[in-house]
């Protein structure tokens, strides 16, 4: 990776994650070799079987305020997951942002208080949703019958 | 659980109604009531790009005497709504074993029409032929919905002019393409009268008088006059008109939308939970998972294996069986 010679105005750290370079699981890129060859070709074994990574935790984040990145999602998700989060008592702030319209990337930033951690709101606000999808689903289907009912009583 | 989400004080608390108003073979209305609009977006946001369907997305022309360019006629072909019945059974082209697609991830259409009368001839969706092994008999079989039965035309062949071709339809989703749309349109409507004040009417003299009121203002209580704006009111009924293009049935498309949400979040519930429960993970799955309706749950079959990666939005899938927790597409496909 070129040095950057002009990194005296701030810290890596300190920059906003989007400028802060990718953190790479593969650090032999560089280096030459049949080692790497080998090393490689095992790899991709491994990524074959592994599913590609759809949540990741930003760099920064702590156990009680994390940020987190989606790939492949966006308001859909988005959108409802913050509200639900926020709904929790223990979660202090919750947000979701899409940084740029054409990454297919979603970032939601979560802070509790003390108590739980950013992770598990998260997981139970996941949670939460299905509960609230099955419910739906549930009231829609008995609607939908209800109206075939009604529909067959009257014809 | 540390708190119950429907136990608050607001209208949430009472839980979700639906109400449907009218639902036939083209179309559903329903009332989505004590839900946020945030869910009620993504709702509707997962029924108009999210949900699996089939479209044709190769074409071989070989020959093609018409007027109209190989190109222009592949894209109408592509518009053409087919059958989506039972695509849960069919693979993503891109998941599937085989080389370019299979019986497994495709269906095959042909077209072959020949005008030999003195008079143009018509040529339409109903002319194109399913051919080779296809998971159930209705899946790929273009909708036929007009009166005449034709559905819709495809092109017009004078004396002599000849067609033929060979169509892969796949299963995709209207994110990547519009012609896997699974509705023709889907209206979306909160609080008619205009209490909450989220739209700035356009108007002359008088909004009232210039707006037509929405079919669903009567349902709802017009506004009493010289009452305080409500500054802590939150849109709490969402009227829902789902039309569906042909390819799968109206209320079918919300039961599925809102499996596709529960998809993407037993997806996400997974690689969540994944690096805690080493082996006992039984895997994402709703709460009453088992209590639906409907248990035949025909989700055994054809990927169980190890890929699992059926899903569009990046394959988070797993190995799980999650779906089948709506009393739709039960499955007796075995």
């Amino acid at each position: 990776m070129a040095a950057r010679p002009d990194s005296e105005d701030i810290a890596m750290d300190d920059a906003p994650t989007s400028h802060q370079p990718e953190v790479k699981d593969d650090t032999m890129v560089d280096d030459a070799g049949e080692d790497v060859e080998e090393e490689e070709d095992y790899e991709e074994e491994e990524e074959e079987e592994e599913e590609v990574q759809r949540v990741k935790l930003l760099p920064g984040s702590t156990e009680t305020a994390a940020s987190f990145e989606f790939s492949n999602e966006g308001h859909t998700l988005g959108n409802a997951l913050r509200y639900v989060i926020m709904r929790n008592p223990e979660v202090e702030f919750c947000a979701y942002a899409i940084p740029h319209p054409s990454e297919a990337k979603m970032n939601v930033r979560i802070q509790t208080f003390e108590g739980t951690t950013a992770i598990e709101a998260l997981e139970k606000g996941l949670r939460d949703i299905q509960e609230l999808c099955d419910v739906v689903t549930d009231k829609f289907v008995a609607a939908a019958d209800d109206f075939e009912k009604k529909k067959a009583a009257t014809a | 659980m540390d708190y119950d989400p429907m136990a608050m004080d607001d209208a949430e608390s009472l839980g979700p109604v639906v109400k449907i108003s009218q639902a036939d073979s083209v179309r559903v209305k329903f009332e989505l009531q004590n839900a946020d609009i945030s869910f009620a977006n993504s709702l509707r946001r997962v029924m108009l790009a999210e949900i699996p369907t089939i479209a044709i997305d190769l074409v071989e022309i070989e020959s093609n005497s018409s007027v109209l360019a190989d190109e222009f006629i592949a894209h109408r072909l592509g518009l053409i709504p087919l059958n989506a019945e039972g695509v849960e059974h069919l693979l993503y082209s891109r998941d599937c074993d085989c080389e370019e697609y299979c019986e497994n991830c495709s269906v095959k259409l042909t077209l072959h029409a020949k005008c030999t009368g003195y008079e143009n001839m018509s040529v339409s969706a109903r002319d194109l032929v399913p051919v080779g092994e296809r998971i159930n008999q209705s899946l790929g079989t273009p909708v036929i919905s007009d009166k005449d039965g034709t559905g819709p035309l495809i092109l017009k062949l004078r004396p002599e002019q000849e067609i033929k071709l060979e169509c892969i339809a796949k299963k995709g989703i209207a994110k990547e393409h519009a012609k896997w749309a699974p509705s023709a349109a889907i209206g979306f409507e909160y609080d008619p009268h205009n209490k909450l004040r989220h739209l700035d009417l356009w108007y002359e003299k008088d909004p009232k008088s210039e707006w037509p009121p929405s079919e669903y203002a009567k349902w709802e209580e017009p506004p009493v006059e010289g009452e305080p704006f409500d500054f802590d009111a939150v849109p709490n009924h969402f009227y829902y008109n789902v039309e569906t293009a042909g390819n799968l049935p109206p209320d079918g498309i919300v039961t599925e939308g809102i499996k596709v949400i529960q998809q993407k979040l037993a997806g996400l519930i997974h690689e969540l939970t994944e690096g805690e429960g080493e082996g006992g993970y039984d895997g994402p799955r709703s709460p009453d998972y088992n209590s639906g309706p409907d248990t035949g749950y025909g989700y055994s079959t054809s990927y169980g294996g190890n890929g699992g990666n059926q899903s569009a939005w990046g394959g988070g899938g797993g190995t799980t069986p999650f779906g089948g927790q709506t009393s739709y597409g039960g499955g007796g496909w075995s």
